[in-house]
């Protein structure tokens, strides 16, 4: 069985984020990049998956240059080989320009079953899955929390706030897993010095024979008008004990209607 | 020259610090309790601090320096060095026992020149976190002076029967087996006369803890009669220390990381409170009394750091870099020891605390600045190299 995992390179989610004043877009080179942690789970999965049934993983990723770390760390930690698209035309890509790229790479691909994570940590839109699904014309399985595969079908559990859903489908099928499914491995030096020698092939938007106006910024169907930065936080109110405190206490609470 | 860090060691530093933070921090800060407190529990610390090693052994962080035949990743010496540092830099303090070193109770590389069967029974078990051990080098009598040590092993048919007193030895109330040095030849002492040996735990008695001002708390070891089979010598005989050496250079890079890791954790939290604590309406940070020490700091900190880094590469490269061994011992626990004293000045009584971040690093650097070589041992080297 063939598992594609999609891996997405966001800013450390405990970095102090900017965007570009020019157009509006996230400044990746002011933050340090690491993989999406959400998408460790995917990877995570997928070599479990592959321990069981045997087949290839591979990983894709659509990102800048410095994306290729990425994929680096998912081939250390056990995959086979990697899928980079790099194009300076894929700047400023939402949601559906992304999902439009990566349903187009993985259609140069053969996979049973293409596994992501429920979201990025960066964007936290939670839809390219469900939109590369659509544009394959594959069967989505959402945030799951356990994947089993069996002869051609997959299984998923997926919680709900009453107990868990079972959703089942014919592969070639669309998944995206939930960071309960697994413990990510850490990759081992081993598995780091073997990654160096994986293959990891680059495609252009040529490549994948998109156009520049279907990706981007000008293939977005979102955009950002404006933004400013969070205002600074107010000081405090401060109130002297002068006996009265818990009054004061009491009176502030029921002003701000807590009690 | 080229001073970037190799991206396979940059990725397994990567890599170390994901664990740190899944899985040791959480019981590091479970332990918080005790190491505010006034009489912690020392089962509590000890039994947190085995979870985390057999953990990292399961990984594979803990002896990553040793061969992959007998468990290890073969990582370098500097990749090693690397990840010292950064476990002493995190501020989580377990994390110092997820890489065994510079810690005694480790896989000492020594063990490497057991015969094989020898290396089933008494490397891979510590390799695997399963088992530890301890240096049994150091006596009442011989301390700086090692070759005036007075335990002896003499020979009897196919064993070898040992008798002695060792003190101030770490993890020797615990550990599963004592690397132990001894006199076989009274006439050549350290010219051919020391021996080590691997004895089991059950040829030896711990005697007393001997409580210290650092979170290290070593015994007195006793041998009477301790008998271990002839081919429980490490190396050759006589040649103990010979042996000795041929781990004493990567040790020493592995101290340095940890006096830079340390350094470079009290200067982080000394930058962040000056600059956030206010005093006299403006933050500490405003006056160059404090600003201009933590200055100095940082500059100790980059020298530290690239005799470190240089150290660990000349080991790497199969030098014999003896000097800048000594150099580093030398210079990293005293430097490191200055800033974390600046530092810890910086929190004023704060600093002072249990509770507070320096405290325990300044103990912790203290200690080094005495044991495996005090820096006047350093000094007496380094100046005996120079012709002195
Ligand atoms: C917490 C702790 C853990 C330890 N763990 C171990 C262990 O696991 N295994 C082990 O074998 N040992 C261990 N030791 C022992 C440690 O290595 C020795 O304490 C150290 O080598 C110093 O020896 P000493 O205490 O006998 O001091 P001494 O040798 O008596 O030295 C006293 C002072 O005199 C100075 N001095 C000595 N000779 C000279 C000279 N020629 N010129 C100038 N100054 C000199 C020394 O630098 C020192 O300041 C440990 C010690 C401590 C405190």
């Amino acid at each position: 069985m063939n598992i594609v995992v999609c891996v997405k390179q966001v800013p450390d989610s405990w970095a102090e984020k900017k965007l570009n004043p020019s157009d509006s877009t996230l400044d990746r080179d002011s933050v340090d990049a690491v993989m999406n942690e959400l998408d460790e789970y995917a990877v995570e999965e997928a070599l479990v998956l592959q321990e069981a049934h045997g087949g290839e993983v591979t990983i894709l990723t659509m990102g800048p240059e410095k994306a290729g770390e990425t994929i680096r760390k998912a081939l250390s930690m056990g995959a086979d080989k990697g899928v980079h698209v790099v194009d300076a035309g894929l700047h400023g890509s939402d949601a559906v320009a992304t999902s439009a790229v990566l349903a187009k790479a993985l259609g140069t691909l053969e996979w049973d079953l293409v596994i992501f994570g429920i979201e990025s940590t960066d964007a936290r839109m939670s839809v390219v899955p469900a939109m590369v699904a659509e544009r394959l014309g594959s069967p989505q399985l959402s945030f799951a929390t356990k994947v089993d595969v069996a002869d051609s079908t997959v299984t998923i559990q997926r919680q709900t706030e009453y107990g868990f859903d079972t959703v089942e489908a014919k592969t070639p099928a669309v998944v995206s897993v939930v960071e309960k499914i697994n413990e990510p491995r850490y990759p081992s030096f081993k598995g780091i010095m073997a990654a160096k020698k994986k293959p990891v092939t680059t495609l252009t938007l040529a490549d994948l024979g998109l156009g520049a106006d279907e990706v981007g910024l000008a293939g977005s169907w979102s955009a950002v008008d404006e933004f400013a930065a969070r205002p600074p936080r107010q000081a405090g109110s401060v109130v002297k004990d002068e006996g009265d405190g818990g009054v004061k206490i009491a009176e502030y609470l029921a002003g701000q209607k807590f009690i | 020259m080229d001073f970037r860090i190799p991206e396979e060691l940059q990725a397994l530093r990567a890599s170390f610090a994901a664990f740190v933070d899944r899985e040791v921090r959480p019981i590091d800060e479970s332990m918080t309790e005790e190491y505010w407190s006034g009489t912690p529990d020392h089962g509590r610390l000890h039994d947190a601090a085995e979870q985390v090693r057999r953990r990292a052994a399961q990984e594979g962080f803990y002896a990553c320096y040793l061969p992959e035949d007998v468990g290890g990743w073969g990582v370098s010496t500097l990749g090693t060095a690397l990840l010292v540092e950064d476990a002493a830099r995190c501020g989580v303090r377990l994390a110092m026992m997820a890489v065994a070193p510079p810690n005694p109770s480790g896989p000492s590389t020594l063990l490497l020149q057991l015969p094989e069967h020898l290396q089933d029974v008494y490397l891979r078990p510590v390799v695997r976190g399963e088992a530890s051990m301890c240096f049994a080098l150091t006596e009442p009598e011989a301390g700086s002076d090692a070759q005036a040590i007075r335990t002896r092993a003499r020979r009897d048919g196919d064993s070898w029967v040992i008798d002695g007193h060792k003190h101030y030895i770490t993890n020797g109330d615990k550990a599963d087996f004592a690397v132990v040095f001894a006199v076989t030849d009274p006439e050549k002492r350290a010219a051919g006369g020391i021996t080590a040996f691997v004895v089991p735990r059950d040829q030896f008695r711990a005697g007393k803890t001997q409580w210290t001002l650092a979170d290290t708390h070593p015994s007195e070891l006793f041998l009477d009669g301790a008998r271990v089979p002839a081919d429980h010598v490490i190396g050759e005989v006589g040649l103990g220390f010979f042996a000795a050496m041929s781990f004493l250079n990567a040790g020493r890079a592995y101290i340095g990381a940890q006096c830079l890791g340390l350094a470079e954790f009290a200067l982080d939290a000394a930058v962040a409170h000056a600059r956030s604590r206010t005093a006299f309406g403006r933050p500490l940070s405003r006056n160059q009394g404090v600003a201009f020490p933590l200055a100095e700091s940082k500059v100790e900190i980059e020298a530290m750091r690239w005799l470190t880094y240089h150290l660990a590469w000349a080991v790497d490269e199969g030098e014999n870099p003896m000097l800048d061994a000594s150099i580093v011992k030398y210079y990293d626990t005293e430097r490191a020891y200055a800033v974390a004293d600046r530092c810890l000045q910086v929190f004023g009584g704060m600093g002072l605390l249990r509770e507070g971040p320096v405290e325990r690093v300044l103990r912790h650097l203290r200690m080094l600045r005495i044991v495996e070589g005090a820096s006047e041992v350093q000094q007496l080297v380094i100046s005996r190299a120079m012709g002195l």
